[in-house]
């Protein structure tokens, strides 16, 4: 057997070990009711913002505080705490994906990533519904 | 119905113009492809002049498309779909660019320019190859330009016009049926994402748009060459071309990595998001190449090889754009493109499987053809170590883009795999651990001889490197300070490893220049592109090891049940409350949140932060950030989006960004009331986060006090507030009474929220009221990082960028002589 052949044989050797150690660090995205089953073990929620609920952030008082309540597509409801500065755009997004686990009744939350609807592309329609009340005149809309 | 203001004639300008484009690229394909076809022929020369014409053709009116599209864009012509979606009158004329890079048309179109431009480079240079090459360039234009044609072939719409209107995409709306929409609803355009709005995002894109079209040069000059059946004469422009693709797709690279740092608020310049790995990739790819390449062209060795790992660059940059645009990431990127639905989705796969099956059909037709040399390259040899190196590049690519597509798995297997809890370290961990063995062979390779090596020469020149290496490993190890132990000893212990490595490329790679090329900066392209490469690792190693967070909060509430990956309590919290004035304490600095300005025209805030050490630091500072950020409007009142500041210097850089803040034009009225005790010197009251101790009360009156020539009586008092985390503030309301008529003193503890004051006196004793208000406020939240030796990784970039440019002059010059 070729040298060349051996460092190939050792290369690959390491990369399919490398994927195997990966096996612990994949994780799977789940609903609500799935993460609670696997209360503890690290998951990637993805719901909706339950805007019936209030977003708790007061950063006078701790702004490494922020609690809320989050739905999914089945109607499961849990509280979210994540424990940073709440994402700017969080009120304004339409899906959350909120990474973390479920610590008895509260899903505490590492990271967030909001999608927020760019309203023109997903939904055009609702676009032109803030035309409909034609407040907007040329005149005094235009800024140069 | 006639619609008032519409400028109509331009936009079915412009797309006249993209549907040329599109026939004029079919033609010049099929023309260079006769033209390859009777190649020797009398018919030769017709052709080559038909596919010249066609691809000039081409060229031409991709660049009027620009220009049309330019200039609605400029024009503020919204009722072009284009214009409305991704400009806005208020916009910075700089900016104006950048709204061509927002949509997937501007993108294409950039693309598809570049290409062009590259193409005639090609007419120019190529010789006996232009045929063929031509053939593949025209084809991809063929794809590229079908990306914008956007006309229906049945029910499909093919492709996406840049010049579609308004109203015709969205028949539905009742406000775009109105004769006068233009005047009475489009009046401005959406406006440009404001992530944008930032001068690396006017000049990135065309540098990695320019990367990605010359990927495919070097991939079109091996498919010619296996067309050809020559499998010599093709490697040296193609070799040229891969270093000049290496160099510019690497430079667009970092300039993103820059924007992320200077724009994003992850706090840093890399984070193995799906959108910089994808575009990292066919880099190393295209690395990994360029060494085989020149392998096969002192040796022969590594031809095989070769013909994998250079198209396999174009193939991931097509793959990689499949996953950027096609919304295929979905949740898992934090920039992400929208999805541009299920057409783009197919004609991109369409798109790669055709240039797969043009590699996979070229490399096919001549497989029993290739040259193969059967003797074994030495241990000793400059060969063998170049292929391991790009071995491990080629694997380390393969590792980064199977993590990169799990997305993509789950669409196809209906799975629901994610990278779980640190994605980062998920890479990090591995790439460590290449970086440390590339870096190592980077150091010693080029002292190795192509064939063979003898011993002594290998040692002669090797030992000083190599002892200079070790003693400066030493003092770095000792005296560096290297402690990152998030991830516990072995992590750490390979943060030190690569460090070593890193000096070891740059010391070995340093004097090699002087040493063994005498300093001859022509022939030292190779070195300098290493050396550039050693310092980018050691900027990296150094600024991610030791990346500090300035803004560290303890006073927040502790977190029960929560550990890290290594079961170690949870980082302090990283966000810091300013209030208006009042100098916060935050690590070695003591840090004041000044002022901001007024909301300018494109909403948007500047803050002024200062930061100065403290009396006792030997060092001292006194700067001001300026941060700013855009308010953008949601559906529940003002959204944030931050921008971060910084303060640089030569060895690091203080770097802010603003989490949350309370407009005070948006605030909503006080509604907190004072809540009324009677108090005496002595007693306490509680508020929610502390309590008020009551030091004294000073009562004082005209007849017996001759220093009161304002008033006829006063109360004074002096007031501890003793806060929960143990901090005191002093307060002094005061009640006065002049003729008869109260008057009060009102005394604030911002920090503490509080307004007190002295609402009625009876004797010694005073009413104390205290409000705990929202609305006394200004206030920001915000995180800071400090980043050592961050040039260093900008200063590698820059050497490793001219590093390439060098090379490809040299084998360009060699080319002529």
């Amino acid at each position: 057997m070729k040298k060349i052949h051996i460092v190939l044989l050792v290369v690959i050797a390491i990369a399919i070990a490398g994927l195997l150690t990966l096996t612990k660090d994949i994780t799977t995205y789940d609903s609500i009711e799935s993460a609670k089953r696997k209360e503890g073990k690290y998951v990637h929620l993805i719901a909706k913002l339950d805007r019936s609920s209030p977003v708790v952030y007061d950063p006078v008082k701790d702004p490494n505080y922020l609690s809320f309540y989050a739905v999914d597509s089945l109607g499961a409801r849990a509280r979210v705490v994540y424990r940073n500065s709440k994402p700017t755009e969080l009120e304004h997004s339409d899906r959350v994906v909120l990474k973390g686990q479920m610590n008895g009744e509260v899903f505490e939350c590492k990271e967030i990533l909001l999608k927020c609807p760019s309203k023109y592309k997903d939904d055009p329609n609702q676009q032109f519904k803030e035309f409909e009340k034609p407040v907007a005149t040329a005149d005094s809309t235009k800024t140069y | 119905m006639q619609y008032e203001g519409e400028h109509l004639f331009i936009g079915q300008l412009g797309h006249f113009f993209v549907l040329l484009s599109f026939v004029a690229s079919i033609l010049a394909t099929y023309a260079y492809f006769k033209a390859a076809q009777t190649e020797l022929s009398p018919e030769t020369a017709g052709w080559l002049k038909m596919g010249r014409l066609a691809f000039g053709i081409q060229v031409f009116t991709i660049i009027a498309v620009f220009v049309v599209l330019y200039l609605i864009i400029y024009n503020h012509y919204f009722e072009y779909k284009y214009a409305y979606q991704h400009s806005k009158r208020s916009l910075d004329m700089q900016y104006l660019l950048s709204c061509f890079w927002e949509g997937q048309e501007g993108s294409f179109m950039l693309w598809t320019f570049w290409q062009s431009v590259l193409g005639l480079v090609v007419i120019r240079t190529a010789k006996q190859w232009e045929s063929r090459v031509m053939t593949v360039v025209s084809l991809s234009q063929i794809f590229l330009t079908s990306f914008l044609i956007g006309i229906y072939f049945f029910d499909i719409r093919i492709g996406t016009g840049p010049f579609v209107l308004m109203r015709n995409e969205f028949p539905d709306a009742p406000v775009l049926q109105d004769p006068n929409y233009l005047f009475k609803y489009l009046t401005d355009g959406k406006g440009l994402n404001i992530l944008l709005q930032n001068y690396w995002m006017v000049i990135h894109p065309p540098v990695l748009f320019l990367g990605f079209a010359s990927s495919l040069i070097p991939f079109a000059y091996i498919v010619a060459g296996l067309w050809k059946r020559d499998h010599q004469s093709w490697t040296k422009p193609a070799l040229s071309w891969s270093l000049f693709n290496g160099g510019i797709l690497g430079l667009g690279i970092m300039m993103g990595a820059a924007w992320a740092y200077e724009s994003l608020t992850f706090g840093g310049y890399w984070a193995w998001d799906p959108v910089e790995n994808a575009s990292l990739v066919p880099w190393m790819l295209m690395v990994a190449g360029i060494h085989t390449l020149l392998i096969y062209r002192s040796t022969g060795h590594s031809l095989k090889a070769t013909y994998l790992f250079i198209p396999s660059g174009y193939l991931f940059v097509l793959y990689s754009t499949f996953l950027t645009r096609t919304g295929v990431l979905g949740d898992t990127s934090v920039h992400s493109f929208t999805g541009e639905g299920s057409t783009l989705y197919w004609h991109l796969i369409l798109m790669m499987l055709s240039f797969l099956a043009v590699a996979v059909v070229a490399y096919w037709r001549e497989r029993k053809n290739i040259p193969v040399i059967r003797k074994e390259e030495s241990m000793n040899s400059r060969e063998f170590w170049m292929f391991v190196g790009s071995l491990l590049f080629f694997v380390s690519a393969a590792y980064i883009i199977i993590l990169t597509s799990l997305p993509f798995f789950n669409k196809i297997l209906g799975t629901q795999w994610a990278i779980g809890q640190d994605v980062e370290y998920v890479y990090n961990r591995v790439m460590i651990l290449v970086i440390i063995v590339i870096s190592i062979l980077t150091a010693i390779t080029q002292y190795f001889k192509y064939k063979d090596t003898t011993r002594k020469y290998l040692w002669s020149n090797l030992l000083i490197p190599t002892v200079i290496t070790l003693i400066l490993s030493a003092l770095v190890s000792f005296l560096g300070g290297f402690n990152y132990d998030k991830y516990g000893a072995g992590f750490l212990a390979a943060i030190h490893l690569a460090m070593w490595a890193g000096i070891y490329a740059l010391i070995a790679n340093g004097t090699y220049i002087f040493k063994v090329l005498k300093g001859n900066l022509k022939m030292a392209g190779a070195s300098i592109t290493h050396l550039g490469f050693a310092l980018m690792v050691i900027g990296i190693l150094i600024s991610s090891s030791k990346k500090e967070l300035i803004s560290i909060n303890n006073t927040g509430i502790a977190i029960s049940g929560l550990t890290d990956v290594k079961g170690k309590a949870e980082n302090p919290a990283e966000n810091v409350t300013l209030i208006h004035g009042v100098p916060t304490p935050m690590g070695k600095y003591v840090v004041t949140y000044e002022g901001d300005s007024a909301v300018t025209k494109n909403d948007r805030v500047y803050f002024k932060i200062n930061f100065k050490t403290g009396d006792t630091t030997a060092k001292k500072e006194d700067f001001n950030i300026y941060p700013n950020a855009f308010l953008v409007k949601g559906d529940e009142g003002m959204n944030l989006s931050s921008n971060p500041g910084a303060r640089h210097y030569l060895t690091r850089d203080v770097f802010v960004y603003i989490t949350s803040w309370l407009n005070p034009n948006a605030q909503a009225a006080d509604t907190s009331a004072f809540r009324n005790t009677w108090v005496k010197k002595g007693d306490t009251v509680f508020y929610s986060k502390g309590y008020v101790l009551v030091d004294n009360v000073i009562t004082a009156n005209k007849n017996d006090n001759k220093d009161l020539p304002v008033v006829d009586s006063a109360w004074l008092s002096e007031l501890k507030v003793i806060s929960q985390d143990g901090r005191r503030y002093d307060a002094t309301p005061a009640y006065f009474v002049k003729d008869r008529q109260p008057s009060v003193k009102v005394d604030t503890v911002y920090t503490q929220n509080l307004v007190l004051n002295i609402n009625a006196v009876r004797g010694e004793e005073i009413e104390l009221g205290i409000r705990e208000s929202n609305a006394v406020m200004r206030y920001i939240t915000l995180k800071a990082y400090g980043f050592p030796y961050i040039n260093v990784l900008w200063a590698g970039t820059i050497i490793m960028v001219i590093g390439f440019f060098l090379s490809m002059y040299r084998r360009l010059k060699e080319k002529r002589g």
